[in-house]
């Protein structure tokens, strides 16, 4: 979806917040408009970012009602704070520190009900979606969702803290420094949980190869 | 260049060749490498595996109703009374701040002022000692004194008619 033009905003306090971001972040400056109570920046932030945030606590909890319902609060949160928001970092960082911090509670509190999704998540995974329209073969089919239970599987025996990680910096292709700040911790704990959870992967997945 | 494989602070590079995140001198760089290194070379294709796999993960779409739902809560919310609103502030912030952290001020803030209560009075330990000492002391002549006493009391005679 397009986003609007910025229109100059009235209040002295919101343009120099906007000058300060202005090379810094469009969904800063948007959701300064929604500080200022502007429902429609707040209606296209929802657009850009529903999809990414959807899917990112899909892939921490894997279990789509679930992970809608977090990503309900995530943005509710969001509209909630919008009074006392300052773009000290990026937007993107801010929200996925918020979805992080959600799924991380939800795993820790052991909320996983996964007996009564995994039969559902075969029909509700894009893929297998994809594969049908292409008519494939019932064996390519079948083969490739064992595929998928696998790489879901691999990536749901991750530690949560670098499963969250893996899933920033493969999917939502954040930066060392953004997942730092939604994890709170520091760059080079990053790197660490990453580099640790990729050896993981690649040792699970090693026989998927070819 | 450091082999990612053996100095474990280059290990990143491994994952931004991967990610396609290096610039395209440091890759043509990590590329020389790679042809001269074969740990590196199994490393990367393991990675790049793994990297595959991922990508052909994708969640379905996201429900139709969602926004419907998200504006039906934030409705219910603003529907609510204020003090509602205020609590739900205080006690549900998007990210809660950990505790601790507001303990380090505390804590810092104790220890300057044991630290200035010690520097306002640094005598107040040795103005009680002397006390503690004059105590000692009377203690001991009042000792001196009851033996004293003692030595100098006759033994009590018995009663001429108690035998």
């Amino acid at each position: 979806m397009p986003l609007i033009p910025a229109q100059p905003s009235a209040n002295p306090g919101v343009k120099k917040d906007m000058e300060a971001v202005a090379s810094l972040d469009r969904d800063a400056e948007l959701m300064l408009r929604v500080r200022e109570g502007d429902d429609t920046s707040f209606a296209l932030l929802l657009e850009r970012h529903r999809g990414p945030v959807v899917h990112f606590l899909y892939r921490m909890v894997q279990n789509p009602s679930v992970s809608e319902e977090l990503a309900q609060e995530v943005f509710l949160r969001v509209y909630r704070s919008r009074a006392t928001y300052e773009p000290t970092a990026k937007f993107t960082t801010w929200l996925f520190r918020i979805a992080t911090h959600l799924a991380l509670n939800w795993v820790r509190d052991g909320k996983k009900e996964k007996g009564h999704e995994s039969l559902d998540e075969q029909v509700v995974d894009g893929v297998d979606r994809q594969v049908r329209d292409r008519q494939p073969t019932i064996e390519q089919e079948m083969l490739l969702e064992v595929k998928m239970t696998e790489v879901r599987q691999a990536i749901d025996a991750l530690p949560a803290k670098q499963r969250a990680a893996v899933l920033m910096h493969k999917y939502e292709e954040l930066e060392y420094a953004q997942i730092a700040r939604a994890l709170s911790c520091s760059e080079s704990a990053v790197k660490s949980l990453l580099f640790r959870a990729y050896e993981s992967l690649r040792s699970r997945l090693a026989h998927m190869a070819g | 260049m450091n082999c990612p494989t053996k100095q474990n602070e280059d290990a990143e590079i491994l994952l931004d060749y991967c990610a396609q995140t290096l610039s395209p001198f440091e890759t043509a760089e990590f590329e020389i490498h790679l042809k001269q290194c074969a740990d590196c070379s199994r490393l990367v294709e393991a990675q790049k595996e793994v990297w595959g796999a991922l990508d052909a993960w994708t969640p379905a779409p996201v429900s139709v109703n969602f926004d419907a739902r998200l504006y039906a809560r934030i409705a219910r919310e603003q529907a609510a009374p204020a003090w509602q609103l205020w609590l739900g502030r205080i006690f549900r912030p998007p990210v809660p701040y950990p505790m601790w952290k507001s303990a380090i001020p505390l804590t810092v803030a104790c220890a300057l002022l044991t630290v200035g209560l010690y520097v306002r009075m640094p005598n107040a330990t040795h103005a009680v000692q002397p006390q503690l000492h004059a105590d000692k002391v009377d203690i001991e002549k009042v000792e001196k004194t009851l033996e004293d006493f003692d030595i100098l009391t006759p033994p009590a005679q018995a009663p001429a008619g108690s035998m």
